[in-house]
């Protein structure tokens, strides 16, 4: 059984407060039950699960959403209040009863969303009695749910604090031991570097100890500058030929080359008759026959 | 003068034990020393080979500072009985150098005793590292920074922020530490931040690369009206650039997460 007590004031009777309890099973579309009081007065009744759908269909409307709009009307405190209103009237029927409608406001028009019969309790302080327990009752729930929750925050927050504290003091190892290798590594990285410029500094020390070195033994060995040696000087001219040097080369070289060249010759004839007739032309032969080598 | 010799590693070696360790008394280590073959003296002389010290006592001090003799850990002769060879001197064994010894050590290894030739390992290296505590100068962190640039590991996951100096919007008002959001999630993301290698500071300051903001968006005009001032501007990101970078292991364009 959910209870739900709220402060309503009626349309004929804007100065009132009246204090609107709605108890109901599950949900407001199984019926409910409910209890008016101004302090002095109190009334009670009831909207059955077959009234709630019969209401429904009346007003041509799904009963999932006429029920959404009942609980908007009779329990939600949230919504503006001036969105529902509410009456009590007297039923002109019997004096005893009375007739509580609520109706939703719209722009320019308002709809009447449910009506039903209350009747006029006789001992009204019993009720206003239980009213008052109720709320009472619903503080007391409240606040030691309250205190639970404030506990229960303060233990999170308690940890929370502790965690951050915590991995705070991880970051900052992790940060400290970091740099702590770091500064180490260059330490022993820098000190390679170190041997490494050292030895680089030996070698084009040594290096150019052994060019100056090779300078002075050239100036020692070589004749005044402006002329080159000899040897240099042939390595260079090689490729080139001149007339004496054919000659000189006929002569030197003659015992050596002259037999293959004579074996080349013997295949081709015309050119035996030549060499064997006319022996000057045999430089020009032999240059022809070193280019066939 | 009864000993059994068992090895010859320290034929005709001179050694003069100083202390003993934990382990092993003075006297042990002389008896182990004299059944390798080694001949042991009270007072180190010209002879002597080296000082074995198994802790620092007056008389090591005083030796040290005569700086005629090696003074050598005890740990280096227990490593020589268990190869049972005589193993060369390292940087780690040694307690104190003449100078000949010295100059000998200083052609192989470096000031802080890793070889200049021989490959290192972890566990070396770790020696090494160990010994150089006295090293106060710490490098600048903006140096790390440099360093894995330079060796290409800042695509390492613990340096996702390294080149980031990011101020968190955690006071509620601008560079004020007394007015400190407490419990704040944004206090989380700055540890990850400063876990993952930003630079956290806490004050909005020239030289800043991003202000990392989370729900509360009420100071981000005045964070702008700042940034007019500034010649080197700051990003306005979200929280979520970091938890995204975090999440996909790389650094995240601010652009998609700027405010």
């Amino acid at each position: 059984m959910e209870k739900k007590v709220r402060k309503i004031t009626m349309n004929s009777n804007l100065g009132i407060t009246y204090f609107l309890q709605v108890s109901w099973k599950e949900d407001l579309g199984n019926g409910f039950a409910i209890t008016l009081s101004n302090g002095h007065s109190a009334w009670i009744g009831e909207v059955s699960d077959n009234d709630v759908s019969k209401e429904a269909s009346d007003m041509e409307m799904d009963k999932i959403a006429y029920v959404d709009e009942l609980k908007k009307a009779m329990i939600l405190t949230a919504t503006p209040s001036n969105k529902y209103t509410f009456d009590l009237i007297k039923d002109e029927e019997s004096s005893e009863q009375y007739i509580f409608s609520y109706e939703k406001k719209l722009k320019e028009v308002s709809f009447k969303i449910g009506s039903l019969k209350v009747r006029n309790v006789n001992n009204p302080a019993e009720v206003i009695n239980e009213l008052i327990e109720h709320c009472l009752n619903c503080a007391t729930e409240l606040q030691i749910n309250n205190e639970h929750l404030q506990k229960e925050n303060e233990r999170l927050r308690c940890d929370w604090n502790d965690m951050h504290e915590k991995l705070n003091k991880y970051v900052s190892g992790k940060e400290e031991l970091e740099q702590e290798l770091y500064t180490r590594f260059t330490c022993v990285l820098n000190k390679k570097k170190e041997k490494i410029r050292n030895l680089k500094e030996k070698l084009s020390e040594s290096q150019q100890r052994e060019t100056q070195q090779k300078i002075q033994q050239k100036s020692q060995d070589s004749v005044p500058f402006d002329t080159v040696p000899i040897s240099e000087l042939k390595d260079e001219d090689y490729g080139g030929s001149t007339d004496e040097e054919v000659k000189s080369q006929k002569t030197t070289l003659q015992p050596d080359l002259i037999l293959p060249l004579r074996r080349q010759l013997g295949k081709i004839p015309h050119l035996k008759e030549r060499l064997c007739t006319n022996q000057k032309t045999l430089p020009i032969l032999m240059t022809f026959s070193l280019t066939f080598n | 003068t009864n000993i059994h010799v068992e090895s010859t590693m320290f034929e005709d070696v001179e050694f003069c034990v100083m202390s003993g360790t934990n382990e092993y008394t003075k006297s042990d280590l002389e008896g182990k020393i004299a059944i390798c073959g080694g001949v042991v003296v009270q007072n180190p002389g010209e002879d002597t080979y080296c000082v074995i010290a198994g802790s620092q006592n007056v008389r090591v001090k005083n030796l040290i500072a005569a700086n005629k003799h090696d003074v050598v850990k005890a740990e280096w002769l227990l490593e020589c009985f268990e190869n049972k060879t005589f193993v060369p001197w390292q940087p780690h064994h040694m307690i104190h150098m003449c100078p000949s010894t010295r100059e000998h050590f200083a052609c192989e290894y470096d000031c802080y005793g890793d070889s200049y030739f021989t490959d290192t390992n972890e566990h070396q290296l770790k020696d090494v590292f160990n010994r150089m505590s006295s090293i106060q100068e710490k490098v600048p962190l903006d140096m790390i920074a440099d360093l894995e640039q330079r060796y290409s590991w800042d695509d390492s996951s613990y340096s996702i922020f390294r080149q980031c100096m990011i101020y968190v919007d955690s006071f509620t008002s601008i560079n004020d530490p007394n007015t400190k959001i407490h419990t704040s999630r944004l206090d989380v993301r700055a540890l990850e931040l400063r876990f993952h290698g930003a630079t956290v500071v806490s004050s909005l300051k020239e030289g800043i690369s991003h202000v990392l903001v989370g729900e509360d968006h009420s100071r981000i005009d005045e964070m702008k009206a700042l940034r007019r001032t500034f010649t080197k501007k700051f990003k306005i990101v979200s929280e979520l650039w970091v938890l995204d970078s975090l999440k996909l292991g790389k650094l995240q364009n601010e652009n998609q997460y700027l405010l």
